[in-house]
């Protein structure tokens, strides 16, 4: 009898080793895949109008203009990430220079055409690590036209930073208006500064 | 009270101060309007010339307005007695060609903004002051053809108009030693 009671004993204590071990093993388990998610979340930047910067650059009868797109936000998982990706995306309309006459112009039709194309988005093919930066392929859509687009996304320590030309006539953008560029620059320079988390 | 009372030799002095200053207006709109369109300068000073020119061409709208609105509470006074009928007829045709030209002018210049490839709205000299395009003429290349036709078609008759108008007031005081300036000024 004592025997049984003995060997019942000893049963349930490695039964409770048991369930103990199994706590354990799933509380690690449960740690590192927080662990993961974790490094997931840290390599991924969001960036925003409040973190970063985007801004536009071009010339208007020999003037420079420049303007900001005041709402848009990106997505960023860089190099050496395995599914490296930049999504982003900006509303159109936000788009200011501080000039009435250009304010008043760009959400037009011939224009940015806001009305119909409120958002544009960019996302890329292809993200490079090269040297301090990243060279970055990818879609712009802009006015309902897409089109490639290549930049350096340079890593600045403390910022990222890009800056790249757009041609404005390749996505139809005042078109009608000036299509020779004899008033407004074909180029349009845009600069892209995001703080790093 | 005077001042609000019909003046017999005079016209009144609010349409005074509006014709010298609409006078001093027109000449700066025409000089301008011809420079811009055809001078040698920088894009820049172009397209600044074309906002101001734009701006001031919807403040003559405005002045012609009120302009005719005095007209039409404080009657112009008689002509002399003096002119011959056939000179006051002329002087009649004359003046409404005027009144005609100071409205068409910044209307047709309206319409040419208004159906612009452009599409530039028209800041009146300040950014809060935003006057509006005619609709539905936008991008209109048949209306902008036509009132830009209108526009260089009138600046040029309000040339000769305003030419004739001097002519007549220097003809009139040599011929008829009239001096028809006395209507014009603020002195009684």
């Amino acid at each position: 009898m004592l025997k049984f009671a003995n060997s019942n004993k000893k049963f349930c204590r490695r039964k409770s080793v048991a369930k103990t071990v199994f706590n354990l093993r799933f509380t690690v388990l449960l740690c590192l895949l927080c662990l993961i998610q974790n490094v997931v979340i840290a390599s991924e930047i969001q960036a925003n109008n409040n973190n970063g910067k985007l801004q536009f650059s071009g010339e208007h009868a020999g003037m420079v203009f420049t303007g900001e797109f005041l709402e848009w936000h990106a997505s960023i998982i860089l190099p050496p990430e395995k599914h490296a990706l930049i999504t982003a995306s900006f509303n159109v309309a936000s788009a200011k220079t501080g000039d009435a006459t250009y304010d008043e112009t760009l959400p037009e039709e011939d224009w940015f055409y806001v009305e119909k194309y409120p958002k544009s988005t960019f996302v890329s093919d292809t993200i490079v690590q090269n040297g301090a930066g990243y060279q970055v392929r990818g879609t712009l859509e802009l006015r309902g036209k897409r089109q490639k687009i290549a930049f350096v996304l340079e890593d600045k320590g403390d910022v990222l930073e890009a800056n790249f030309i757009v041609d404005r006539l390749a996505f139809d953008i005042g078109r009608e208006s000036d299509v020779s560029a004899e008033w407004v620059s074909k180029d349009i320079k845009m600069s892209l500064l995001i703080d790093k988390p | 009270m005077n001042e609000i009372m019909p003046v017999k030799n005079r016209y009144h002095t609010s349409a005074i101060v509006l014709h010298w200053f609409m006078a001093l207006a027109v000449i700066v709109m025409l000089i301008s309007g011809l420079y811009m369109a055809n001078g040698d300068m920088p894009k820049s000073d172009q397209y600044k010339m074309y906002q101001l020119h734009k701006a001031g061409g919807m403040t003559m709208l405005w002045m012609i307005c009120f302009r005719i609105a005095i007209r039409l509470i404080q009657p112009p006074p008689s002509l002399p007695a003096d002119l011959s009928l056939t000179n006051k007829r002329v002087a009649k045709i004359g003046h409404l060609m005027l009144y005609a030209g100071l409205i068409l002018l910044p209307i047709s210049g309206w319409f040419m903004v208004s159906s612009s490839p452009f599409g530039l709205p028209t800041f009146v000299f300040v950014d809060w002051i935003k006057w509006p395009h005619i609709p539905w003429v936008s991008k209109n290349k048949f209306v902008e053809t036509l009132s830009n036709t209108a526009h260089w078609i009138l600046a040029y008759l309000m040339i000769v108009l305003i030419t004739g108008h001097v002519a007549a007031l220097i003809y009139h005081h040599k011929k008829h030693n009239i001096n028809l300036l006395k209507r014009m000024w603020f002195r009684k």
